[in-house]
C-alpha cells in the first residue's frame, strides 16, 4: 500500500468512527423530536418519520402535568442550587489552593474520597437526616446536599493553580480583606472557569433525578424530571407526551450550553493565560 | 531616625529556617538593594517587610513604629512585583486607583492622584487600556504607577525588571533611578543582577543562605569586601581566587608566594600578623591586571574572548590550577597567544583565610 493510500484509509476510518459517535449522540435527540410528533402506537411500531400528532401530544402533556409549576420548581432548584454550589465550592477550591495549613492535604484527600462513594450508599442516611430535620418534600432538601460538591471543589482547586499568588499579595497590600480579594479579584479573573462550572452545575441540578424522586413526594414540589418519569412509568405510558416533556426538559440545558459555549471551552482550558 | 530597621529578623517554615537573624538599618531616602544567589531569602525578607509573610522572630520598624503585626496596607509600603501583578480585569486607570478606592478616597482625588502618577510615568495615553493590551515595559510602568499613587514611605521592588528583555531592562533601570531621584523616597530593591545593584544602590546588602554577608556602598563592597563570598559575588567577570602562601618575613614585611608568579611578592602592611608557611586564598580582580604592574603573572592561555572594547584572557597559572581571567584592553594582539605575562600591583591583592574571611 502506498503511503498516500495508507494515509487516506486511516483518515477515512477516523471519519467513519467519528460519524458513528456523532450518530450515537445525536440519534436520541432526533428520536425525541420525531417521537413528539407521533402517536404512541406509531412510536411503538418504530416509526422514524414526522407524524401529525404533535398538537395532541402537547395537549396531552399540558393536561397531565401542571407545566408552569414544575418548570418553576425545576428552575428554582437549578438557579439557587447552582448559585450556592458555585459560591461554596469555588470558595473551598480557592481556599485549598491559596492557604497553607498542616491538615490541608489530608482534608482535601477526604473531600476527594467522597467522590468515590456512590450516591446510593448515602441515600438512606441522607434521607433520615432530612427527615429528622423536617425537610422532606422541600426544595431545600434537594439543594442542600449538592452545595459542597467534591467535583467542583476539585475543579476550582485545579483552576486556581493558574491564579497568580502575586495578585493576591498585591491586593493585600492595596488594603483588601480576604473576602474582598476573593470577590473583587479572584471571581472576575476566573470568570471563564466560573462559566464552565456554571454549565456543568446547572445541568447536574436541572437533570437531578434520583434524590428528588425520594425526597419530593407531593405534586406541588415535583420537578420536570420527576413529572416525565411519572408519565413514563404509567402502566400504558403515552410516549408521545413523554417526548414533549423531554423536549421541554432539554431546552434550558441546550440554551445554557450554547449561550456559554465559548466561555465553557475557555474555562476548560483555564482562565488565566 | 531610620526609615526602616530590622533587628534580629528570623523566618522559619516549619523546622526550616530561611532567614537566620538579619540586622539592618535603612536611612530615609536611601536606595537599598538586596542581592544574593537564588534561594538565599531576598524575596522572603522583602515579603516580611511588606507584611505578606509573618515574622518568626525579631523586630521590624518603619518610620520608627513597630510593624511586625500591622496589616500590609497600613505599613506605608508599596510593592512592585516581578510578574507586575496587575489586575487583568481592570483598566490601567482602575489598577492605579484601586488601593485608594478601597481606602475610601473621594473619586476626584483618586482621579487627580492617578493623573499625577500617569504624568510622571508617561502613561496618560494608556489609561483606558487593560493590562493584556500593554507591552512588558508598559506593564512595569503601570505597576510602578500603582505604587506611586499610594504615596508610600518605602517602595519595595522584587526583581521588577527580570521579565524584560535586555534593552528594556537598561531603559527601565534608568527610569527607576530617575524616579528615585525625583521622589526621594526610601526604596528597597531585590535583584540578582549585579549591574542593577551597582548602578542603583546607595547601599547593597549581600545575602547568602538567610544571613547578611555584608552591607555597604557599592564602592565599599567592590573595593573592600569582608569575605570571599562578597568579593566573588560583586564584580564581573568574577574575582580570581588563587592559592598563596606566606614564604618569608613577619611583621610588616611579609612576602607572599603565589602561583604563576616567579618571585615572592611584598605584601602591603596588614593589621594581622601571618606566620611563615600560612596558606591563604588570594583574590585578584580581572580588571586589576595592568601593563604597568609591579609584579607579573604568567598564564598558559586557554581561551581569549575578544569583545571589541575589551578582551578577556582565560588561562591557568599552573596546570592543575583554576582558570584565571584577565580583562585586557580592546586589543586583538591577545588572540592566538599561548602564553601571556600580565602585570598587576601587589597592593591590589585581597587576602582571605581558609574560612573565606578577609585578612586585613
Ligand atoms: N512557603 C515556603 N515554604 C517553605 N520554604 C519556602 C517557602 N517560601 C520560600 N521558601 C524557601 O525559602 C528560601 C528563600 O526563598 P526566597 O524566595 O526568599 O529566595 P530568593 O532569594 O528570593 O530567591 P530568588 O532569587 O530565586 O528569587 C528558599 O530556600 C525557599 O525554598
Ligand atoms: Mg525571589
Amino acid at each position: 500500500m502506498s503511503p498516500l493510500l495508507a494515509r487516506r484509509t486511516a483518515s477515512a476510518l477516523r471519519y467513519l468512527l467519528l460519524s458513528f459517535a456523532a450518530f450515537l449522540s445525536v440519534f436520541p435527540f432526533f428520536w425525541m423530536v420525531i417521537g413528539a410528533t407521533n402517536t404512541t402506537a406509531d412510536i411503538n411500531k418504530g416509526k422514524v418519520s414526522l407524524g401529525s400528532a404533535l398538537w395532541d401530544n402537547v395537549n396531552g402533556f399540558f393536561t397531565a402535568v401542571d407545566v408552569p409549576l414544575i418548570l418553576w420548581n425545576s428552575t428554582k432548584i437549578a438557579i439557587f442550587g447552582t448559585a450556592l454550589t458555585m459560591l461554596v465550592s469555588s470558595l473551598a477550591g480557592y481556599g485549598f489552593e491559596m492557604f497553607r495549613s498542616k491538615l490541608r492535604e489530608r482534608i482535601y484527600t477526604v473531600v476527594l474520597l467522597t467522590l468515590m462513594v456512590p450516591f446510593a450508599a448515602i441515600m438512606i442516611p441522607l434521607f433520615m437526616l432530612m427527615a429528622s430535620s423536617g425537610l422532606i418534600n422541600t426544595h431545600i432538601a434537594i439543594i442542600l446536599p449538592t452545595i459542597a460538591s467534591a467535583f467542583i471543589i476539585f475543579y476550582f482547586r485545579q483552576a486556581s493553580k493558574a491564579f497568580p499568588r502575586e495578585l493576591h499579595d498585591a491586593a493585600k497590600i492595596d488594603g483588601l480583606k480576604e473576602w474582598q480579594i476573593f470577590l473583587f479579584i479572584y471571581v472576575p479573573v476566573m470568570r471563564s472557569t466560573y462559566a464552565a462550572a456554571f454549565v456543568i452545575v446547572f445541568m447536574m441540578n436541572w437533570n437531578n433525578y434520583l434524590w428528588p424522586l425520594i425526597v419530593l413526594q407531593s405534586n406541588e414540589t415535583k420537578t420536570i424530571t420527576l413529572a416525565i418519569a411519572s408519565l413514563s412509568s404509567a402502566y400504558y405510558p403515552d410516549y408521545g407526551t413523554v417526548m414533549i416533556g423531554t423536549i421541554l426538559a432539554t431546552l434550558p440545558t441546550l440554551f445554557v450550553f450554547f449561550a456559554m459555549q465559548r466561555q465553557f471551552v475557555q474555562g476548560m482550558l483555564g482562565s488565566v493565560k | 531616625m531610620e526609615a526602616l530597621s530590622l533587628r534580629g529578623i528570623r523566618k522559619s517554615y516549619g523546622s526550616l529556617e530561611v532567614i537566620k537573624g538579619v540586622d539592618l538599618a535603612i536611612e530615609p531616602g536611601e536606595f537599598t538593594v538586596f542581592v544574593g544567589p537564588s534561594g538565599c531569602g531576598k524575596s522572603t525578607l522583602l515579603r516580611m517587610i511588606a507584611g505578606l509573610e509573618d515574622i518568626s522572630a525579631g523586630e521590624l520598624t518603619i518610620g520608627g513604629a513597630r510593624m511586625n503585626d500591622v496589616d500590609p496596607s497600613r505599613r506605608g509600603i508599596a510593592m512592585v512585583f516581578q510578574s507586575y501583578a496587575l489586575y487583568p480585569h481592570l483598566t490601567v486607570r482602575q489598577n492605579m486607583g484601586f488601593a485608594l478606592r478601597f481606602a475610601g478616597v473621594a473619586r476626584a482625588e483618586i482621579e487627580r492622584q492617578v493623573m499625577e502618577a500617569a504624568r510622571i510615568l508617561e502613561l496618560e495615553p494608556l489609561l483606558d487600556r487593560k493590562p493584556g493590551q500593554l507591552s512588558g515595559g508598559q506593564r512595569q510602568r503601570v505597576a510602578i504607577g500603582r505604587a506611586i499613587v499610594r504615596h508610600p514611605k518605602v517602595f519595595l521592588f522584587d526583581e521588577p525588571l527580570s521579565n524584560l528583555d535586555a534593552e528594556l531592562r537598561v531603559h527601565m533601570r534608568f527610569e527607576i533611578a530617575k524616579l528615585h531621584k525625583k521622589l526621594g523616597t526610601t526604596m528597597i530593591y531585590v535583584t540578582h543582577d549585579q549591574v542593577e545593584a551597582m548602578t542603583l544602590a546607595d547601599k547593597i546588602v549581600v545575602m547568602r543562605a538567610g544571613i547578611v554577608e555584608q552591607a555597604g556602598t557599592p564602592r565599599a563592597l567592590y573595593a573592600d569586601p569582608d569575605n570571599q563570598f562578597v568579593a566573588g559575588f560583586i564584580g564581573s567577570p568574577r574575582m580570581n581566587f588563587l592559592p598563596g602562601e606566606i614564604v618569608a618575613g613577619g611583621g610588616d614585611s611579609m612576602m607572599l608566594g603565589l602561583e604563576g608568579v616567579d618571585a615572592p611578592l611584598p605584601l602591603p602592611e596588614l593589621r594581622t600578623a601571618l606566620a611563615v608557611g600560612r596558606r591563604l586564598v588570594v583574590g585578584l580582580r580581572p580588571e586589576a591586571f595592568r601593563a604597568d604592574g609591579d609584579s607579573v603573572m604568567t598564564l598558559a592561555v586557554e581561551m581569549v574572548e575578544y569583545l571589541g572594547g575589551e578582551t578577556l584572557v582565560h588561562g591557568r597559572a599552573t596546570a592543575a590550577g583554576d582558570i584565571v581571567t584577565a580583562k585586557a584592553g580592546g586589543n586583538e594582539a591577545w588572540v592566538g597567544r599561548e602564553q601571556v605575562r600580565l602585570g598587576f600591583h601587589a597592593r591590589d591583592l585581597l587576602l582571605f583565610d581558609g574560612e573565606g574571611q578577609r585578612i586585613r
